[in-house]
């Protein structure tokens, strides 16, 4: 009995040794990360001036009044195919926003500069924002996209009212993020009073 | 045959032409903040649309000729926080606005401020403009 009850013991000590060992083993290195399978192809520029812009001009053009003299013209999708444009271009606005988050994408193409050089910012400055603050720069990606949201379900509403009041939130995120990332200068100040 | 398609063409370039930009810019890049400007004429049309409203104005030159000035405001929705209503655009109406000169196209203005016939006064400015102390505190 004594003597199965050493060999228990031992039994037990060598499982608990090569436990130990296996424990004690080096992790394996983790692989390196791997290349993302994506490709920015157009530069942010070239985003907002092909994919943003233009839908979005779409989303906010979709309904409005023209006032022409005094005779109020409402301006609304009329048919479910006028809807269904506005939706493509709003749902277009809304993944175009990840397209803004995806790192590695130029600003502008290769020797481009300001737009608008001493008002808007040129290319290196704009990047050199967002290096200093990439969250900031995708929380107003984000913003734009959830501003997008109730625009989406207006639309599905087919609800007019609804979508120009959504069309009013997306430009104030527009404006936000332009005021800090492209032409974040104070204000011109003048003499001129137009009071 | 050609020439109906031609002027039809030609009709459309220039609607197409006089149409707003609706791109976002800095304000001083489309607008000259040392270029302050008085407008006293007749609104013909109002464009009351995101993301900018459009006044679409004709003014007497000094030689009786007639100037069209598109007049670019806020959003419609900051029109409306300063009481602005789309009623308060009739017919045949007369104002003033005060603005500053488009760079680029002579007969482009932003508004800062509107009066209408019956002295009531609205501030119409967009965002990023100068401070001219046009923006009500």
């Amino acid at each position: 009995m004594a003597y199965f009850r050493c060999r228990v013991t031992l039994a037990v000590m060598l499982g608990g040794m090569y436990l130990f060992a296996g424990c004690s083993k080096p992790a394996p290195e983790a692989p390196p990360p791997a290349a993302p399978p994506y490709n920015p192809v157009a530069s942010i520029r070239e985003v907002m001036n092909s994919v943003i812009d233009p839908n979005v001009d779409v989303v906010w053009n979709a309904v409005k009044t023209d006032i022409d003299h005094g005779k109020q013209i409402e301006h609304a999708p009329a048919n479910d195919e006028e809807w269904a444009a506005v939706r493509h271009s709003a749902l277009t606005v809304a993944e175009g926003t990840n397209l803004l988050m995806m790192p590695g994408r130029a600003v502008a193409p290769p020797g481009a500069g300001s737009l608008s050089p001493g008002i808007e910012l040129a290319p290196d400055q704009i990047r050199a924002l967002i290096d200093k603050s990439p969250s900031g720069w995708n929380q107003f990606a984000r913003a734009l996209q959830d501003s997008l949201q109730p625009a989406l379900a207006a639309i599905d509403k087919k609800d007019p009212q609804a979508l120009f009041e959504a069309g009013d939130k997306i430009d104030e995120v527009c404006e936000s993020c332009h005021q800090v990332f492209w032409y974040p200068m104070p204000a011109a100040s003048t003499q001129a009073q137009a009071r | 045959m050609k020439t109906k398609m031609f002027l039809a063409l030609l009709v459309v370039g220039a609607f197409c032409a006089v149409q707003p930009a609706h791109a976002h810019h800095a304000f001083a890049a489309q607008y000259d903040p040392n270029k302050p400007l008085t407008l006293n004429g007749t609104v013909t049309r109002m464009e009351w649309a995101n993301p900018h409203g459009w006044i679409y104005m004709d003014t007497k030159e000094p030689g009786g000729k007639v100037k069209h000035w598109m007049i670019e405001t806020a959003a419609p929705s900051q029109l409306a926080r300063h009481g602005l209503k789309k009623a308060d655009f009739v017919d045949g109406m007369t104002a003033v606005v005060k603005g500053y000169q488009g760079k680029a196209d002579p007969g482009l203005a932003n508004g800062r401020t509107l009066v209408l016939k019956d002295g009531r006064k609205f501030y119409i400015g967009s965002v990023g403009g100068p401070n001219d102390g046009a923006e009500p505190q």
